[in-house]
């Protein structure tokens, strides 16, 4: 009888990795195309049938290219310092508006909540010149901060995170202030570390928003020493010309951050262990 | 220490009852200056554009009314772009969200692999607009792409009228796969396990189970990810410059493509106001009307 | 750990800021280019080899940047003009025709008829006239051509060949190509847009915009309807259609490197990237741009790309001019030639020996340049006020007459309306 329910349980966790497995191929499957296709030259791309393997693993020229061409290390860093500064400005920012629309009642809470809300469906590319001429009389070009600044506003994260923070029981916060927590140290000690699965999806999506960002970083800055990891890479490629194999070495190249990032923090996805404490 | 905060407080209470309703107007404050410093001024300053009639220099010359909006809704591109882009999202969202919560909910138990697979479909979220854009391409041509050949299918994809909107789709939905999955993923492994056993122990099967307690549980996520999903569905853009320039004839014009086309690129800012302000009120629409009925179901509970 | 951060960030922030040392020179100029790939890099090392040469011999320095595509480094220089820091600019520019309007207007710009103005040493008659041409707005020259390229027929020269068919001349040619080789290919796939169209307008006399083609003022009606041009063109284009020659669709560079498309008309600064692709695998033809029919003229119109500059002050003005005239002479022009496929833009760069011996071994880069001579000199590219509105425009009701079985006159009336009424608008708001 046990043994029965074991191997019963064992054909179900098997299934269930090969259910995994068939849908998890399909979604990577274009990464695994790129990837592949940098090893390719010019000449593969065009070549019938078309084939999905390079005719050589070995064939490092796209990367050669990649990191030969431009200062592409110089451009890592910018882009490692800017975004970095995004997350950070970004992430605080958001807690701090998502904390006063999820626990406080005042009188235009639902009007600002709409207002901020807002800045998510106003085209980017409406603002740009209005905003280089704010920036470039901050005196604020050709620096981290100038490229950082226009997306300090995070009205999407800003909505995750109240919805986030209602979930949490109410019972938390008033212990934490019978203990005599002010505002600040209940929401940084105890909300977020609560809701840490959902901070680490939005730190994700804020790094991968602002490392892939293209137009704006090129606009505000002048030189090759400010310059970016996306800014970089679209300079190997014409906007229609031919060298796919470079662009996807570049683009593969350029994913390495996030997925380190993702790899680093995975384990923080699931729930913490306050949450257990609290509930009791 | 403490007490003698406690007691200070005491002391100036009406001060302090002021201070404690300024209180969530300040912890507002930094993300509102960001957001009307370096979005609502810009924008506001190219929505006068909308009713003026505007030179290539970008300088207003004379009021226009809505002379602008006129001419906009008679264009042969706009009806299309309206229409394109319904359609986009109408079949967007439903797609990205079912395709999420399923990987999401299926993921959700820590097994063996699943870190592997966790990651795999979360990668995905690394790749960059251009970068996913250019890959479809390349897969997906019809001549040297390596899908085709394998299916052994004469889709035309991007260069046929009828098909050209699928191929957009296809990739927006791709692009939206990593977070949404990351989303759902950490929203059901959040859900108390006390009380999915609880409703296993009262006879409910896997289904229900879902359907009834972990689907309400995790629905706050649900309506961020239908809200944030339908927004950027109805702000398509990047994938239709990319790969088929609103093309063929028209199929995959949407409604940002066509601000930069018949706006930016075109030497006429006024129009790019006028599509922005209708793509702006539209989305509006849809979000509002997402948090009123949330907030019916809320009151209703 | 947020805090701790936002404080290491900010402290790396201010000591990246400091700007990079740059080597000692009288003169520091800086130049923006939107040249990518291989072109990219053959423009950079100019740059450098001018550093090194002209520039050590000078005391200048030049730092090339690349600033994104025409449109974005337009954007740019708009921003910078309306922030009212004009300052910001820099000194050379590589500019395309959709920047000329904003560059024109602009306080700052310092035009090649400036220039003459102040130095009448200046000359400017080595640079081809149809190319130069193109950079002049309303009687100002605004620049000097640098990246000059023109519209020409690739073909499969080892396909045609095996059927023994010759490389098209004009479009029913092409027609006859599909009845030798049969259904296994695709002939030619072209959409015509502003540019096709308006070279096949220009071979029967007419211009596509009235205003002389916009270069004589802002366009604001077709020019090609009343003189039955168009209704030409399009008769001819849909009984191309009819033999089942033409593909409606964009030419695709995929395709045809593949050997599945046999026909394409693209631009000439695509050889050296086509020759890359295609990889020996069939032998690339290249011809001139095909004529509406055998009564027309031949040619395709230039475009491409200019340099401009901007006022900083004298001796940065004249720094400046050193630096195009060096990039546009004969053997910046020969070298950035071989290396894109782009045209020589100046009859010395043409005539040297350089040139000669490169295009008797390479024929596919000599077609463009012998096309160039070959235009007519009333043949212009047309100015055309809402540019991206109006090209896709083109491209949609061309291919509509095709999908929905229009008659050329349906066409042509739809073409008059919706074309038209777009360079009313436009040029009643830049009046």
């Amino acid at each position: 009888m046990n043994a029965r329910r074991k191997i019963r349980k064992n054909a179900r966790s098997a299934l269930w990795s090969v259910l995994c497995f068939c849908l998890a191929v399909p979604v990577v499957f274009p990464v695994l195309y790129a990837f592949l296709g940098s090893f390719r030259t010019a000449g593969e791309f065009s070549r019938l049938p078309p084939a999905l393997f390079p005719d050589s693993f070995l064939n490092f020229d796209s990367y050669v290219q990649v990191f030969t061409r431009v200062p592409m290390a110089r451009y890592f860093l910018n882009s490692l310092g800017t975004t970095a500064l995004v997350c950070a400005v970004k992430l605080c920012l958001s807690i701090l508006a998502a904390y006063a629309f999820a626990f406080y009642d005042f009188r235009l809470k639902n009007l600002l909540f709409v207002l901020i809300l807002g800045t998510m469906m106003l085209p980017a590319d409406t603002l740009i010149i209005t905003n280089y001429r704010t920036v470039s009389r901050l005196g604020l070009t050709n620096t981290w901060l100038g490229v950082a600044v226009v997306s300090f506003a995070g009205a999407s994260q800003m909505f995750m995170l109240r919805q986030a923070f209602t979930q949490a029981p109410r019972a938390l916060r008033d212990a934490a202030f019978l203990d005599g927590c002010g505002d600040m140290r209940f929401l940084w000690r105890i909300l977020v570390p609560v809701c840490r699965p959902v901070v680490i999806t939005l730190l994700m999506q804020v790094f991968v928003a602002q490392w892939n960002a293209y137009l704006w970083p090129l606009m505000v800055t002048d030189s090759d020493a400010m310059r970016t990891v996306q800014v970089g890479i679209t300079m190997l490629t014409g906007a229609e010309d031919t060298n796919y194999q470079v662009v996807l070495a570049g683009a593969c190249a350029a994913m390495v951050p996030p997925v380190v990032l993702f790899i680093t923090v995975r384990n923080r996805l699931t729930a913490s262990m306050t949450r257990g404490a609290v509930s009791d | 220490m403490r007490t003698v905060t406690l007691g200070a407080d005491r002391g100036i209470s009406a001060r302090a009852r002021a201070g404690r309703r300024m209180k969530p107007y300040l912890f507002i404050l930094p993300i509102l200056l960001f957001a009307v410093g370096f979005v609502y001024y810009p924008f506001f300053r190219t929505f006068l554009y909308s009713f003026s009639a505007v030179n290539v220099m970008g300088e207003i010359t004379s009021f226009a009314g809505f002379d602008n909006y006129r001419y906009l809704f008679s264009r042969r591109e706009f009806c299309a772009a309206i229409s394109n882009t319904l359609r986009l999202t109408a079949m967007n969202v439903p797609l990205t969200m079912l395709i999420t919560l399923l990987l999401g909910r299926l993921l959700k138990e820590k097994r063996f692999l699943c870190g592997l697979f966790e990651t795999m479909i979360a990668a995905t979220m690394a790749v960059s607009m251009g970068s996913a854009a250019l890959t479809f391409r390349v897969m997906l041509n019809p001549t040297v792409g390596w899908i085709n050949s394998v299916l052994g299918i004469g889709v035309r994809w991007y260069e046929d009228r009828n098909t050209a909107l699928y191929g957009i789709l296809l990739l927006t939905v791709w692009m939206g796969i990593g977070f949404n999955f990351l989303l759902f993923l950490a929203a059901f492994r959040n859900v108390d396990r006390d009380v999915t056993d609880q409703a296993r122990l009262d006879g409910a099967g896997t289904a229900r189970v879902f359907f009834s307690v972990e689907l309400p549980l995790v629905s706050p996520t649900l309506l961020y990810a239908l809200c944030t999903n339908t927004i950027l569905a109805l702000m398509t853009s990047g994938p239709v410059m990319i790969l088929t320039k609103g093309g063929p004839s028209r199929s995959t014009t949407t409604l940002i493509y066509l601000m930069y086309t018949t706006g930016y690129g075109s030497g006429n800012y006024a129009m790019a106001a006028c599509v922005a302000a209708v793509t702006f009120l539209l989305t509006l629409a849809f979000t509002l009307a997402g948090l009123w009925a949330d907030g019916k179901r809320g009151d209703a509970k | 750990m947020l805090r701790k951060m936002i404080t290491l960030v900010l402290a790396a922030c201010v000591a990246l800021s400091v700007p990079f040392a740059r080597a000692d020179a009288a003169v520091e100029i800086v130049f923006w280019h939107s040249m990518t790939e291989t072109a990219g890099e053959s423009l950079e090392n100019l740059v450098e080899e001018f550093n090194r040469t002209v520039g050590a011999e000078k005391g200048i320095h030049v730092t090339a940047v690349y600033q994104g595509a025409y449109t974005e480094a337009v954007t740019k220089m708009n921003g910078m003009l309306s922030a009212g820091r004009p300052d910001t600019l820099p000194d050379v520019m590589q500019l395309d025709a959709t920047g000329k309007v904003v560059y024109g207007a602009a306080e700052a710009a310092y035009t090649a008829d400036d220039l003459l103005a102040e130095r009448p040493d200046a000359d400017l008659s080595d640079y081809l006239p149809p190319a130069l041409k193109n950079w002049n707005l309303n009687g100002v020259q605004l620049g000097i051509p640098f990246a000059t390229s023109t519209t020409v027929t690739y073909y499969n020269k080892t396909v045609l060949d095996s059927f023994g068919v010759p490389a098209p001349v004009t479009l029913q040619d092409i027609g006859e190509i599909k009845a030798a080789v049969g259904d296994g290919y695709t002939v030619y796939a072209a959409v015509p847009n502003t540019p096709t169209l308006n070279n096949w307008l220009g071979q029967m006399g007419s211009d596509l915009v009235n205003r002389r083609n916009g270069s004589e003022g802002t366009a604001d009606g077709l020019a090609c309807v009343e003189n039955g041009a168009l209704l030409t063109f399009l008769t001819v284009w849909k009984d191309l259609y009819a033999t089942g020659a033409l593909d409606n669709a964009d030419a695709s560079t995929d395709a045809f490197a593949a050997g599945k498309l046999l026909v394409m008309t693209s631009s000439s600064s695509k050889v050296a990237g086509l020759l890359d692709r295609i990889d020996g695998r069939f032998e690339l033809g290249v011809c001139a741009y095909p004529r509406v029919n055998a009564e027309a003229a031949g040619g395709a119109t230039v475009s491409g790309s200019c340099l401009v500059m901007f006022d900083h002050g004298e001796t940065r003005r004249q720094a400046a001019w050193e630096l195009v005239s060096y990039l546009c002479g004969a053997e910046a022009q020969v070298s950035f030639a071989r290396a894109t496929g782009y045209i020589p833009g100046c009859f010395s760069a043409l005539e040297s020996g350089a040139w000669r011996d490169f295009v008797a071994e390479n024929p596919q880069y000599e077609a463009a340049a012998l096309q160039l001579t070959d235009t007519p000199d009333t043949m212009l590219s047309a100015t055309v006020g809402p540019s991206a509105d109006f090209y896709y425009a083109v491209m949609n009701d061309i291919s509509d007459m095709l999908l929905d079985d229009l008659t050329p006159e349906e066409t042509a009336e739809m073409m008059a309306d919706d074309l038209g009424g777009m360079l009313e608008i436009y040029a009643r708001n830049n009046r």
